[in-house]
C-alpha cells in the first residue's frame, strides 16, 4: 500500500513495519482492558493488506505502541474451535456469536514461528470491543509451531 | 499491600461486589472461592503471565514469517 503525502482529512495515519496505512477513526477497536503485557494500550486497529495476507496487522494507535501479527486460528489449524465464556460475553458486549472476528496472535522466531491458539484476541465488530481470551482450561496450546496455512 | 488474617469461611471485598472467601485451609495451601460480576475476570495469576510473556515475545515483529513465504496466498481483496 503507498499512502499519499498526507492521510486523507479526517484519517488517522499509521506507521507500521509492514507500511504506512490510513484508517478511518471508525476502524478502530476499544480493548478497555488493553492485552496482557500491554495494559497501556486500549485502543487498536487490525491492518490487511495484499503484502501481509492472510496475515494482519494489530497496531495500536492511543498510548505506548504496540504491534502483533495475527492470523485466524481456524486457518492456522482448520478443527479450532474455541468458544467464549459468559465472561467473554459480557466483555464483548454480548456479540452476535457468528459475527465475531477471531485472531491469534503470531511470533516470528529466527527459527521458527509460532501462534498463541490458547488466548485468541477476539473483536466484535458490532461494538468495535475487542478482548483476549484467557480460557484456563483450554486443550489449544500457546505456543503452536505454524507450519502451514490453510 | 493490605495483608489480612482471615479464618474458614471469612472473606474479604473487593470494589463492587467481589468477594474472594477462605474455603479450605490445608498445609501448604488455601482454596479460594471468588464471586465476582460477570464482566470481571479472574485467573490465576501464571496464566495472565504466561500470556503476557508470550505477547511480549509476539511483540513488535520486524517481518513476515520467512518460513511460511511459500505457502498459498488467499485470493481476494483486505478485509
Amino acid at each position: 500500500m503507498t499512502a499519499p503525502e498526507q492521510p486523507p482529512s479526517g484519517a488517522i495515519r499509521v506507521d507500521t513495519a509492514f507500511g504506512t496505512f490510513d484508517v478511518a477513526p471508525s476502524d478502530v477497536v476499544s480493548f478497555p482492558a488493553g492485552l496482557p503485557g500491554f495494559e497501556e494500550c486500549r485502543q487498536f486497529v487490525v491492518l490487511s493488506s495484499r503484502e501481509l495476507e492472510p496475515f494482519k496487522c494489530l497496531q495500536s494507535v492511543e498510548g505506548p505502541s504496540a504491534s502483533f501479527l495475527a492470523v485466524d486460528p481456524r486457518r492456522a489449524f482448520p478443527d479450532y474451535r474455541s468458544g467464549l465464556s459468559d465472561v467473554d460475553r459480557a466483555r464483548l458486549g454480548d456479540p452476535d456469536e457468528d459475527a465475531l472476528v477471531w485472531l491469534a496472535v503470531v511470533t516470528v522466531q529466527a527459527e521458527q514461528t509460532v501462534v498463541n491458539l490458547r488466548a485468541p484476541i477476539v473483536i466484535n465488530p458490532a461494538r468495535m470491543l475487542g478482548y483476549q481470551l484467557m480460557p484456563s482450561n483450554s486443550l489449544y496450546p500457546l505456543r503452536y509451531e505454524l507450519t502451514q496455512l490453510s | 499491600m493490605l495483608v489480612f488474617t482471615r479464618r474458614r469461611n471469612e472473606a474479604i471485598i473487593v470494589a463492587d461486589g467481589i468477594e474472594i472467601r477462605v474455603l479450605r485451609v490445608s498445609k501448604d495451601a488455601v482454596r479460594l472461592g471468588v464471586t465476582a460480576p460477570a464482566d470481571v475476570p479472574v485467573h490465576r495469576q501464571e496464566v495472565y503471565d504466561q500470556i503476557r510473556e508470550e505477547n511480549r515475545r509476539a511483540a513488535a515483529p520486524t517481518g513476515l514469517p520467512s518460513a511460511l513465504a511459500h505457502l498459498p496466498k488467499a485470493s481476494g481483496g483486505a478485509s
